[in-house]
């Protein structure tokens, strides 16, 4: 299955205002992350393949980026054209209401966005060239009700350890994303806990 | 057949009802959680094989027997059928199947929150009890089903290698 068509690394040419070296792709400068949020808030799971600047410590930047997608949603709602029925801007959206918001673009990166009726919300920051990723996230959401939603030992709402599973998921994501480019590979059939990357929220 | 339920919901319905025997039913004494599960097993596999053997004639020995519960009886709960069917041709019989639904999402969970390193004993430990105490109940169905054929026997599971688990039948003579 063809999750996106863009981003070969053959046919990427910077546009003009991007810093250099933005758009090579090439195992080169662009953020791969990956954030799971439950509807309270906390993050269940973080990954990340290629950062290259981390700006805060990540209890900071998990809960700047809930934040983010909070106001966002709240905000792309609100400023809906089709819709008629408007609360007022301070009221917190439940997770079916308003239209839903997929993704922004920047020069230097992409970020995706699912939330789940559950008000499970996966969050991917690609790179610029990145297509429309929803498929992916949906496939992502369903590694996690499968692996993790059954699995009997999980406790909801705490962060996810040590699933075989997001190991699967990750290899997936590589896939998705990495087609033609250089991806860190990880293991498929390791039953260890994601090491060091992994922060519980 | 009728109604239907989606699987989901038998999952979810089995952890729960795991969880709450070992946790909150029988949490000091293990043991009669595990005999609990085992019984509402045996019910279970009794009255399902009832439905599911009502246009078949009498089964002529035990080898039939069992072999309708690894084929039919089998796919009609988790929609395959036994891997694997050995015997010693002395009335014990061992049922392996490589795949078994309901234990193959376990996964240990770390509770510690500074466990970065690969999962420890502990975590080991715990899965492999929650995956016995999940094998309580097909364990039971199985036991159910043969009594109501016909056939007094014992079951017990064996996990060596997840997610592959057998079954070993022991008819009582």
């Amino acid at each position: 299955m063809q999750f996106f068509g863009g981003s070969a690394a053959a046919e990427m040419t910077p546009s003009p205002a991007a810093p250099p070296g933005t758009a090579t792709g090439l195992a080169g400068n662009n953020a791969n992350m990956l954030y799971i949020f439950n509807r309270n808030g906390v993050c269940l799971l973080y990954r990340e393949w290629h950062r290259p600047l981390h700006t805060l410590d990540a209890q900071e930047d998990q809960k700047l980026m809930f934040g983010l997608l909070f106001s966002l949603r709240s905000f792309t709602a609100k400023m809906d054209p089709t819709s008629v029925d408007k609360g007022n801007l301070g009221v917190p959206l439940l997770p079916g209401q308003g239209c839903s918001f997929y993704s922004f673009r920047t020069n230097t990166y992409k970020l995706s966005f699912m939330e789940s009726p559950s008000g499970i919300k996966l969050i991917l920051v690609t790179h610029p060239k990145t297509g429309d990723l929803r498929d992916a996230l949906r496939y992502m959401y369903n590694l996690y009700v499968e692996y993790v939603v059954k699995n009997p030992l999980y406790v909801p709402g705490s962060p996810i350890k040590g699933q075989q599973a997001e190991l699967q998921g990750s290899s997936r994501f590589e896939r998705v994303e990495g087609s033609g480019q250089q991806v860190h590979k990880l293991p498929i059939l390791d039953s260890n806990p994601i090491q060091g990357k992994t922060n519980s929220g | 057949m009728g109604r239907e339920v989606a699987e989901s919901c038998v999952d979810a319905v089995v952890i729960e009802m795991v969880s709450a025997f070992c946790h909150k039913f029988y949490s000091a004494e293990p043991e009669l959680a595990a005999r609990r599960i085992e019984a509402i097993g045996y019910q279970v596999g009794h009255q399902l094989v009832e439905r599911y053997t009502m246009d078949c004639p009498r089964f002529t020995d035990h080898l039939e027997a069992i072999k309708f519960i690894c084929k039919e009886f089998w796919s009609e709960l988790f929609k395959k059928q036994i891997d694997n069917l050995k015997t010693n041709h002395r009335g014990t019989f061992v049922l392996q199947d490589n795949m078994f639904r309901w234990i193959a999402r376990i996964s240990p969970n770390p509770l510690q929150e500074n466990s970065t390193e690969s999962s420890t004993p502990n975590d080991d430990n715990q899965a492999a009890q929650t995956t016995s105490m999940h094998l309580y109940f097909p364990c039971g169905i199985i036991r159910g089903a043969l009594t109501s054929l016909g056939i007094p026997c014992a079951v017990s599971a064996d996990i060596s290698n997840r997610p592959a688990c057998s079954f070993v039948v022991r008819i009582k003579a």
